[in-house]
């Protein structure tokens, strides 16, 4: 299973750039409506190989804009980008309509929508416009990993084969090929080591973690407590190797 | 006055193919430059729906080149208002803005493609009302300062709307000087008649078409990178469409005519000639220029060269340029 962690609020680029160093697989981008994808810029800028899960609101904004915005930071974190859709209170109907367009501004192909939310193009009166528009530029991944949460997750997820981030170990379908999960960590290694255990148990695939996390711990403990059956503590248990004498900070 | 860098549009033409993630990893490349060389400030420019991935998401590009810069002033040059909700451009722009030290340059304007438009769900009856509304939210959005707010315009009557607002304005490398003059003196002079708002003259920047060269050879290949990069326009559809300028730059109607114009306004020789080109501008009225030097087809090593030497042999001779005709007005 792999470990992610959501980023400190104002915090984002200090955690971000310790976080890929300790080897943390991604992190979690939460930001206000609107500023999503520009907080998520600063963490790509500052990172080279971690992988950004950004939390994006779905339901206020075109949902063209809104893949232009993911497209722009695909092609600016060279395709380190995931998204986590939260769609709110959309209902399940108005989610899938917004998800659906989004996944085609993505796709290379024409777009062409007509729906209860969005018609793209519009073909309003007095423009002379053609009747598909290619939104560009592409992502720079061949697919953008995208996943759901908010109150209409399950259901759309279903109709649309994304995967569900699940709050609860019981949600997660351990058949899924993708089954993320979403845990507060509470700083005290034995309760955690249950938690993230109990996770990987489950049969989750992604865990994304919040909480009071230090991430020497996390790094030390955690990851490879979920990276191998049984996995023989003493070796994170035991005292660490002496630092090189001359190794910076 | 200050100097900047423009205009970047993160693009992968037909000309000059190249990847997006190459396109954008050289930008980063290129703030930190100018970040080092002491500019004041580089600016992006957006479009939808065009084949070449012209950049469509500014707050997010601008965002990336502020975490990795210390001092440059990110400027948006134009983010089209219109297209997206003002709310969430102006939480953004605040967001960046108090991030990042007041780093940041709000250019807004309003789209001219009816293709843009349409794939937006916009009518493009609506994009003045609209571009007002995003600049009343901008406006209120900035608190402190943490961020300022320009306007795009070319002709006379968006350049009176900024002034009378108090904003200032970044007009197009593509305009005759003396055309700029004529605008910087609308700008003025509705800011004048508008109340003076907000007690300080709004400054006039312009993008200016420049190239530090004695080489017969390399003037050649400059003025065919410029050549190129308004035949861009022609593809775009822009056109000026009241005014002086009107009848010159209209890359629809006759576009060999607006691409002459544009070049035209090329300042290109030795660093002597530049700086008095440069001296040209600053007594039509420009406060700020910003050097139009990221043009189709000059690769990146031309353009890092061209702002090593400008910024050695132009910049520190100019200082006394702080202080236009302007400002005794």
């Amino acid at each position: 299973m792999r470990l992610g962690l959501t980023l400190p609020a104002g915090g984002e680029t200090k955690a971000a750039i310790t976080a890929e160093a300790r080897g943390v697989a991604f992190v979690h981008v939460v930001a206000a409506p609107g500023t999503e994808a520009a907080v998520a810029a600063t963490v790509v800028a500052v990172t080279s190989a971690v992988r950004v899960l950004v939390g994006l609101g779905i339901g206020d904004e075109n949902p063209v804009t809104l893949a232009e915005d993911v497209a722009v930071l695909d092609n600016l974190s060279n395709g380190r980008v995931a998204v986590l859709a939260n769609l709110g209170g959309l209902s399940a109907d108005a989610a899938v309509e917004d998800l659906t367009l989004l996944r085609a501004s993505w796709s290379g192909r024409p777009v062409r929508h007509t729906g209860e939310r969005w018609r793209i193009p519009a073909r309003l009166p007095g423009h002379r416009a053609p009747d598909a528009v290619h939104v560009t530029p592409l992502p720079a991944q061949l697919a953008v990993p995208l996943w759901v949460t908010g109150s209409a997750a399950a259901a759309v997820g279903t109709t649309l084969g994304l995967p569900v981030l699940a709050g609860r170990r019981g949600d997660i379908d351990a058949t899924a090929p993708v089954a993320p999960g979403r845990a507060e960590l509470s700083g005290s290694l034995d309760a955690d080591r249950d938690e993230v255990s109990g996770w990987a148990d489950a049969g989750a695939t992604h865990l994304v973690c919040a909480g009071d996390i230090d991430l020497d711990d996390l790094a030390r403990w955690l990851i490879p407590e979920v990276a191998m059956v049984a996995f023989p503590r003493v070796v994170a248990d035991s005292p660490l190797p002496r630092p090189w004498p001359r190794a910076a900070g | 006055m200050r100097f900047g860098v423009g205009l970047w549009c993160l693009q992968s033409t037909a000309a000059t193919p190249r990847g997006h993630v190459r396109a954008y990893r050289e930008y980063l490349e290129d703030v930190a430059l100018a970040d080092d060389l002491g500019y004041d400030s580089l600016w992006l420019s957006e479009h939808h729906f065009y084949y070449d991935g012209y950049c469509p998401s500014l707050l997010t590009a601008a965002a990336a080149a502020l975490a990795v810069t210390r001092r440059l002033r990110l400027g948006t040059g134009m983010l089209l208002g219109p297209y997206q909700r003002p709310e969430r451009v102006a939480a953004a722009a605040a967001e960046l803005g108090h991030r990042y030290g007041g780093r940041l340059d709000v250019g807004v304007g309003l789209g001219y493609r009816d293709v843009e438009f349409d794939g937006k769900a916009v009518p493009r009856r609506e994009r003045v009302p609209r571009l007002l509304e995003l600049v009343h939210q901008l406006e209120a959005a900035t608190g402190d300062g943490s961020y300022a707010v320009w306007l795009g315009a070319q002709t006379q009557s968006g350049v009176a709307r900024a002034g009378r607002l108090g904003h200032p304005i970044l007009l197009s490398g593509a305009l005759p000087l003396d055309v700029v003059r004529t605008l910087a003196g609308v700008h003025h002079a509705a800011w004048v008649d508008g109340g003076r708002r907000g007690g300080t003259r709004p400054r006039v920047a312009a993008l200016r078409n420049l190239w530090i060269t004695d080489d017969p050879a390399e003037q050649a290949a400059v003025l065919d990178w410029q050549r190129a990069s308004y035949v861009l326009y022609q593809g775009l559809g822009w056109t000026v469409d009241e005014g002086d300028a009107g009848a010159a730059l209209d890359f629809t109607g006759d576009a060999q005519r607006a691409i002459d114009t544009a070049v035209a306004t090329t300042i290109l020789g030795d660093a002597e000639h530049v700086i008095a080109g440069l001296r040209d501008v600053a007594a039509a009225g420009v406060d700020d220029v910003v050097l139009r030097i990221a043009v189709e087809g000059a690769p990146q090593e031309a353009v890092h060269e061209l702002m090593r030497e400008f910024a050695a042999r132009v910049i520190p001779v100019l200082a006394d340029l702080e202080g236009s005709p302007c400002d005794s007005a």
